[in-house]
């Protein structure tokens, strides 16, 4: 093994990244002296892009979006998947070419440097805390509207608590361990594609009038254009599901070909739900009355459709849709940070696991501290804009990164699966992610760049000797 | 040389028994170092923290199946799946059998199961490389219903082994479910032979034979694999 202290240079505290030669087979990657085994497959790699992404869009955002862009709102989640998917292209590509733990981090600090990749790495830790606690806040309104379901009226007051409630637990059971978590959320996965796909194809026939009454038509883009791209932006945190599928890039069997598939996939099969989910709502109401039920107004177009059954089924869908959402991202959070702790950008014993649950409990303790304390502020367009912005930052970057390689080529770089209409993807997956975090509230992009400064600022000061291998210079 | 896998929870404190090693000193031994993580912990954040710890442990345990007179080597892997990664590396190393250690001392006499769909071929062959020229004697058993054809194919089976110089004893059960019969024969016997078998429902319910064998014996259970690429074949 080579001494990695020659090649990687040290923190303050006088930690290299621990970087050693490896092998990547379709089975197991292979190191010096041990072989860490791939255990997913494609269906795992979808239920973790599907099951991250699949709760905010249809249960938390459409009485939102509605309120600001009208029907159009379909087009922002349109817009939405596309830009997602002109990232999940490159992400694809970069992943195949590097599937390993860690995800848009690895790609960018491999591609640009370790400065850009130490800003992602950091920003992404935010990032998916601020999704997080969007997420429960969403949690903690279905909770509220399930308990008025059974008759228990206790109204918004509780939303918070119950929300900080829920992300404690779910803080406090990935440390213990979650056996067989992962098919849990393959079958939480599978009821809620399956309740919405009865309750939005009911749905799409009733608003093209092939069943039921014909609804009153509506002026498709009332308030313009403009309120579409901005709701495009503030939508765009149902999408940050795909690129945790890069994340568990090291466990997938077969990377080559279920990255790109599972990438991909999951971005179209939320896209297209999205899109039917927005079109079947405002159908039923109206916008305008959809913005005043809030949070939860798919609970309201259940009712609509099918009674209380309907309004039933939404609930329940909407508390394991922002339940396994906000777990997915829990997780996502502490593999965040250990892959910025492995390359010396943080202390290494922020990434320690205890061997009696075999979990990384500083990790998961560092992500679940600050999501209750954003929890509590209860801001939940704010939340969703800022995870949106620090992800931006990130695909963007990642665009960069895949264009960057692609100019030097290293010997290393050779990804099995290769972006379709190179240069022509990269650059708009690029161009599509900075011009849509022009369109955020000026709050948001502030709190994002504060975020984004700090993390230099710690750089600078912490990391500044490190070098990380690969990198393109 | 036959190569005989023992996979250890190397992390877990799991060893093997002083007879173990020598029982397989005829044999090539690739020990199996795995640690599972739960699904949240990535295999490589464990190996990190652990790699050196276990393979320690792992070269020591090297060490005690070389001293007993056998060649041996080790392999360590993190996972999120047990089975996944024995089978892989079973199917890495070509290895004949694989091992579920319990506890034994030095092994005077082993049983060997022969009931059920399994390439008695396959097991004789195995057992016969076992004992090599030691004095090893071994009991065949064979449990079925069918008492004229089991009686047969009991007494090819140790006419083959007989013929190799090995100490055969052979024992027919009828009508008698042969996982019990396995268990009643167990009894004055150090180690257990036996074939795999291909999953069933039963399998899938209660877990595999061989682990609810090895849990009842208490001694190590040696399990001849079926021959991959014949199977694939058929």
């Amino acid at each position: 093994m080579s001494d990695p202290s020659s090649v990687g240079g040290t923190n303050v505290e006088g930690e290299s990244p621990q970087i050693e030669p490896t092998v990547e087979t379709d089975e197991a990657t292979i190191t010096d002296d041990a072989e860490l085994e791939r255990t997913l497959g494609l269906t795992g790699g979808l239920a973790i892009g599907i099951g991250t992404m699949i709760g905010a869009g249809i249960f938390v955002f459409p009485g939102l979006a509605a309120g600001r862009a009208g029907p159009a709102a379909a087009g922002s989640f349109a817009i939405g998947a596309l830009v997602a998917l002109l990232v999940a292209l490159p992400a694809s590509e970069l992943a195949t070419a590097m599937p390993k733990s860690g995800g848009g981090y690895y790609y960018i600090s491999r591609g640009l440097g370790t400065l850009p990749g130490a800003v992602v790495g950091l920003s992404l830790w935010f990032g998916l805390v601020f999704a997080t606690a969007f997420y429960l806040v969403g949690f903690g309104y279905y909770a509220v509207d399930t308990l008025a379901e059974l008759g228990v009226t206790v109204g918004d007051g509780l939303v918070i608590p119950l929300a900080l409630l829920f992300g404690a637990s779910v803080t406090v059971l990935n440390v213990t361990g979650t056996e067989n978590a992962a098919k849990l959320q393959n079958g939480i996965v599978a009821l809620l594609l399956s309740i919405l796909i009865v309750f939005l194809g009911y749905g799409g026939l009733d608003a093209v009038g092939l069943v039921g009454e014909p609804s009153a038509p509506e002026q498709f883009a009332p308030f313009g254009t403009m309120p579409v791209l901005t709701t495009a932006a503030l939508v765009f945190t149902s999408y940050l599901g795909f690129a945790q599928v890069a994340t568990v890039a090291g466990e997938m069997r077969d990377p080559g070909r279920n990255l790109p598939l599972a990438m991909v996939g999951s971005v179209l099969v939320v896209g297209v739900l999205y899109v039917a989910a927005i079109f079947v709502a405002t159908s039923a109401f109206g916008s305008e009355r959809l913005a005043g039920f809030g949070e939860t107004a798919m609970v309201e177009v259940g009712r609509h459709y099918f009674g209380s059954i309907g309004a039933v089924a939404i609930v329940v869908g909407g508390l394991l849709a922002t339940m396994s959402s906000a777990n997915a991202s829990v997780l996502s959070t502490s593999r965040a940070i250990y892959a910025v702790s492995k390359d010396a950008l943080l202390p290494r014993r922020a990434s320690h696991i205890n061997l009696r649950y075999g979990t990384p409990h500083v990790a998961l303790g560092m992500a679940g501290g600050p999501i209750l304390a954003l929890v509590a502020t209860g801001r939940v367009e704010l939340l969703a804009e800022v995870a949106s912005f620090l992800h931006l930052i990130a695909y963007g970057l990642l665009c960069v990164a895949l264009l960057a390689l692609r100019r030097n080529e290293p010997a290393w770089y050779d990804p099995d699966f290769r972006v379709p209409g190179y240069p022509v993807v990269p650059i708009l997956g690029a161009l599509a992610s900075f011009v849509l975090l022009g369109f955020m509230q000026p709050a948001s992009q502030l709190v994002g760049i504060a975020i984004m400064v700090a993390t230099a600022g710690w750089y600078a000061y912490y990391g500044r000797d490190v070098t990380l291998k690969g990198v393109v210079e | 040389m036959s190569r005989v896998l023992v996979p250890l929870a190397i992390l877990e404190s799991e060893s093997v028994s002083t007879g173990l090693p020598t029982l397989l000193a005829t044999m090539d031994v690739t020990v199996l170092g795995y640690h599972v993580l739960p699904e949240q912990t990535p295999p490589d954040q464990a190996r990190l923290q652990y790699e050196d710890r276990a393979t320690d442990a792992l070269v020591d345990l090297e060490a005690a199946f070389e001293a007993a007179g056998g060649s041996a080597d080790h392999r360590l892997v993190f996972t999120h799946d047990r089975e996944q990664t024995i089978d892989r590396i079973a199917d890495d190393t070509a290895a004949d059998a694989y091992a579920i250690t319990g506890t034994t001392g030095p092994v005077d006499r082993f049983l060997v199961t022969l009931s059920g769909d399994v390439a008695v071929d396959r097991i004789t062959a195995f057992v016969t490389e076992l004992v090599g020229d030691r004095e090893i004697g071994v009991t065949l058993v064979l449990a079925t219903d069918d008492e004229p054809s089991g009686r047969d194919s009991l007494e090819a089976a140790a006419d083959s082994l007989a013929g190799h110089g090995i100490d055969v004893a052979t024992e027919l059960v009828v009508g008698e479910p042969p996982l019990e019969a396995l268990l009643a024969a167990a009894v004055g016997h150090d180690a257990i032979v036996m074939g795999e078998q291909a999953p069933s429902l039963r399998s899938f319910l209660l877990g595999e034979d061989a682990e609810r064998v090895a849990a009842e014996s208490v001694g190590p259970v040696l399990v001849v694999r079926e021959h991959r690429d014949e199977t694939a074949a058929e």
